[in-house]
């Protein structure tokens, strides 16, 4: 009984230090509704759980939160900025970086290549100075190829650094993605199944890297259809379905609501 | 007033043979999944083909609408050919490609200038005409209302409707236009639900390039014939099928009925004052078409099919 | 190591250039020989080299970045125009300006005409910037033919000075001229053959500067960001880069390169019109780019060669044997042809990019061996 009233009915909104707050958040796909007054909150410092049926939004949730889908209602906020219908870049820049349910491998790059796409303001972005300060542009270049080759060994890929990108299996590639979103150094990392089709070791490997980075500080917002994983790492867990948030809260008593239960037995009703 | 009726009705004719060219692009667009750069130059095999067709068949008895049965025989070959060589190119070229919607763009070209490069080495570079005396307009429609209509217009439009009017029947009323919907709404679904697909394809491609090859025939009887008349006018049917919305046959009409209209509409531009010359017709239809992607990316229509 | 190692050529390379090499001497043999006239070797040379330009151009804008632009012939033909109606006697509206200042009026034509065809486009799914660029570059050439007031129309523009005319020295030589050592007479030249060799220095020069200009930004972040965007722009976004500033700039320095090459164009042939705008040129050259190797500047360059290899080849075909076809029919099959082939056999083109790019000092002795 005591574990029932840990469970909120709808997301937990007042959080003390959110870095991630969308409110009523609605999405409409012709007379299709996507999301309808989805609200979530994402507390600085935790990993926190999105699940849900097949159709419940998570997905649209995370592409309206990132930018690539602009929202028919409500707001969103990172890090106390509002970025409401901001161009995805935009909304990188606030400290929010986004993984893909199937990236799309790099053509015509190595691994290590992939990897120095991901730092932020890169000097040699920008054409002048290529010409007026290469050294800058040297300098942050050989200081990110280390970062890269760093990132690579943390991760137990570090041989992988000069294959090109092409040849990575599907686990591989996760890791990669969550590599090359760390180079961006994030503040909030929004995952999207990072264990789909990746076999049950390097999932577990993925969720002891995933705990490490947390505990260096950074903030994650995962989606997962693995059930053991998504319980082991998250806490709290936010519940959608139907366009909506139905509960939030710890892994355990999230399990054993009877609400999530039923969600989840009645299938995708849409 | 009149010179207003008189524009609307060269907008007709034209809008007939845009209609014509933009439903078989917008079915290769939705099925085959690319923009087919080689449609233009499919309507220009199938008019060399009726020309060809025509130079045998001409001298059949009788006229309808003004036009020698002959020359109906012949655009039936136009269709049969342009179809034949279209399935040719889908086989031979399209499907053995490992590549994406792009490389098949790109590839596209390759076939347009293959096809256009084959009609100029048989054929030559000269303006062509098929040989038919030009009547002049419809007497009565000239005295009462002042508008030059000639019987050959009339033939334009009224074999377009039967040929629109068919494959409305045929996707609304056949199990094979049902099929042909299913696999433009999503080729995976109908694929999982015992369509063959392949099937559905090639007969996309035999009805697109028929009804192309009925546009190229009517736009070379509607001016005259050389190797480029097709490439010249894919750009007006592209837009045609942007504007009404990539891969909705119905938007495809309605846009190929508004973008004949507005090309043939241009002189009232300079009627009116806007020293516009007609030579910028195409290019208005473009500058129409760009700013329908800006404002509706998915065309007027939106999601009919 | 070897992908790393800026000195070592592959075998495939080797051939190429040894292909290209044999060629080269073949044609001497045929100048030696009295076959082929110098005059008109430097000026096939030359036009090989304005076809590199606008490959490289075009590979800034499809080979990195992935921007279907079907309006090179455009850019091309407004930097023809831009610089022949400034210097041209016969120019409708101005004239008489000199080659090096016009250079700069055609290209500042080009750059604002890509930046108005790229604000629209450039935001659209990439098959509609293929149709939109397309048809935008047919209202730049109906726009030519038709105002004649501004552009001379259909008849064209005649009257246009050598690159070199207003020049000290280079422009005022007499001819034949004679070079000589401490009064000595060595040897002679005449005027097409000094010409041929003033054009092919000047086109030299900007084939030159575009590839280093492109070798460095190739290799830069810059161009890690558009190689990026060209296999997923959606994940070039998450990361924090503005997609659209990246394919503007992209698209306007290709622009730039390709309207570089009208420029020479101009000053090469003497004459520009309408036709030099159809949309074959753009087709051309995007067999170029593509048997080149998408992506490569050195398979730019090659492509470049090829181009003037179908053209002359086609003529020369024609000329020796009796042909079923004429040779603009033939030159259009050829190149049909090879685009179905190239995609079908070899997407990757002849040479194509190298296997990593990384600004180059920041890869020196970080023990990489």
């Amino acid at each position: 009984m005591s574990e029932q009233s840990l469970v909120s009915d709808g997301p937990v909104l007042d959080k003390a230090d959110p870095v991630l707050l969308a409110e009523g958040l609605e999405k409409r796909f012709g007379g299709l509704v996507a999301t309808d007054d989805a609200s979530i909150a994402v507390e600085r410092g935790s990993i926190t759980g999105l699940i849900g049926p097949n159709g419940a939004g998570k997905s649209t949730l995370f592409n309206l939160m990132s930018g690539f889908y602009e929202p028919d209602g409500g707001r969103v906020t990172v890090n106390g900025v509002d970025v409401t219908g901001k161009e995805p870049h935009e909304i990188a820049d606030q400290g929010m970086i986004r993984t893909f349910q199937t990236p799309r491998k790099p053509e015509d790059m190595t691994v290590r290549e992939a990897l120095l796409v991901g730092p932020h303001d890169q000097t040699g972005e920008s054409i002048v100075p290529l010409f007026t300060s290469p050294s800058t542009v040297e300098r942050e270049e050989r200081r990110s190829l280390e970062r890269a080759q760093e990132m690579l060994e943390r991760f137990e890929i570090g041989d992988l650094a000069t294959q090109p990108a092409t040849d990575l299996s599907g686990g591989q590639m996760k890791l990669v993605e969550l590599a090359r979103g760390m180079m961006a150094e994030p503040d909030l990392l929004l995952l999207d199944e990072p264990v789909a089709g990746v076999n049950p070791v390097l999932a577990d490997k993925l969720a002891g890297f995933i705990e490490e980075l947390n505990e260096e500080g950074i903030t994650f917002l995962i989606i997962e259809h693995d059930m053991s994983f998504i319980m082991r790492l998250a806490d709290p867990i936010i519940v959608l379905n139907q366009g909506s948030v139905l509960v939030e809260g710890p892994p355990e008593a999230v399990r054993s609501d009877e609400r999530v239960i039923d969600a989840y037995l009645g299938g995708p009703s849409e | 007033m009149a010179q207003i009726l008189q524009y609307l009705a060269n907008g007709l004719v034209y809008s007939s043979i845009i209609i014509l060219g933009s439903i078989g692009l917008s079915l290769v667009y939705s099925i085959a999944d690319f923009a087919n750069f080689a449609h233009g130059d499919t309507m220009t095999v199938g008019a060399y083909g009726a020309f060809v067709a025509f130079g045998l068949f001409g001298g059949m008895g009788g006229s309808l609408l003004g036009l020698p049965l002959g020359f109906y025989v012949s655009l039936l070959v136009g269709m049969a050919l342009a179809a034949a060589i279209a399935v040719l190119t889908h086989l031979a070229v399209y499907e053995p490609l490992d590549t994406d919607s792009i490389g098949l763009l790109i590839t596209s070209i390759g076939v347009a200038f293959v096809y256009r490069a084959s009609l100029m080495g048989v054929f030559g570079t000269d303006f062509l005409q098929y040989d038919i005396t030009r009547s002049g307009p419809i007497p009565f429609l000239l005295e009462n209302f002042d508008v030059a209509i000639t019987q050959r217009d009339v033939a334009i439009v009224v074999s377009a409707a039967v040929l629109v009017g068919s494959l409305h029947f045929l996707l609304q009323r056949t199990t094979l236009g049902r099929k042909m919907r299913a696999t433009a709404d999503n080729p995976d679904l109908a694929r999982v639900s015992g369509i063959r697909t392949d099937r559905v394809i090639l007969v996309m491609w035999v009805i697109g390039s028929a009804l192309a090859a009925a546009g190229g025939v009517f736009l070379a009887l509607y001016s005259q014939l050389d190797p480029r008349i097709g490439f010249g006018i894919l750009l007006v049917v592209f837009a045609a099928v942007i504007v009404g919305g990539i891969g909705s046959v119905y938007g495809a009409m309605l846009g190929g009925l508004l973008i004949g209209m507005i090309h043939e509409l241009t002189p009232l531009l300079g009627d009116v004052g806007i020293p516009i010359g007609t030579a910028y017709a195409p290019a208005i239809a473009f500058v129409i078409m760009v700013a329908v992607l800006l404002v509706k990316p998915r065309g007027i229509a939106g999601d009919l099919t | 190591m070897s992908a790393l190692d800026v000195g070592a050529f592959s075998a495939r390379e080797k051939g190429v250039a040894g292909l290209l090499g044999g060629i080269g001497v073949l044609l001497l043999i045929a100048v030696v020989a009295g076959v082929l006239a110098p005059a008109y070797l430097l000026y096939l040379v030359s036009l090989s080299a304005m076809y590199m330009l606008l490959s490289m151009g075009l590979n800034v804008q499809w080979g990195y970045g992935g921007l279907i632009n079907f309006s090179v012939a455009a850019f091309f033909g407004l930097g023809a125009y831009g610089s022949a109606l400034l210097t041209a006697n016969s120019s409708p509206i101005s004239g008489n300006v000199s080659p090096v200042i016009a250079l700069f009026g055609g290209l500042l034509l080009a750059a604002v005409l890509a930046v108005l065809i790229g604000y629209p486009t450039l935001k659209l799914r990439d098959d509609y910037l293929a149709i939109a660029s397309l048809g935008l570059a047919e209202v730049v050439r109906i726009f030519i033919l038709n105002e004649n007031q501004w552009t001379a129309g259909s008849a064209g523009l005649t009257g246009i000075p050598l690159f070199f005319a207003d020049w000290p020295v280079l422009g005022d030589l007499s001819y034949p001229y004679v070079f000589q050592v401490g009064g000595t007479a060595l040897f002679y030249m005449r005027q097409p053959v000094i010409t041929g060799l003033l054009n092919l220095v000047l086109v030299g020069a900007f084939v030159a500067g575009v590839y280093l200009f492109l070798r460095r930004i190739h290799r830069s972040p810059w161009g890690r960001v558009l190689r990026t965007i060209k296999t997923d722009e959606d994940l070039a976004e998450t990361l924090g880069k503005d997609t659209f500033a990246f394919k503007m700039q992209a698209f306007v320095i290709g622009s730039l390169i390709m309207a570089l090459a009208g420029v020479f164009y101009t000053h090469l042939v003497l004459y520009v019109s309408p036709p030099d705008l159809q949309p074959i040129t753009t087709f051309y050259v995007w067999v170029a780019v593509i048997l080149g190797g998408t992506g490569s500047d050195r398979g730019a360059m090659l492509g470049g060669f090829t181009i003037v290899a179908i053209q002359q080849g086609t003529r020369f075909l024609n000329d020796a044997v009796q042909l079923p076809i004429g040779p603009a029919p033939l030159r259009l099959m050829l190149v049909g042809l090879l685009i179905i082939l190239i995609v079908r056999l070899r997407p990757e083109g002849i040479l194509p990019p190298e296997r990593e790019l990384i600004w180059p000092d920041a890869m020196r002795g970080d023990g990489d061996e």
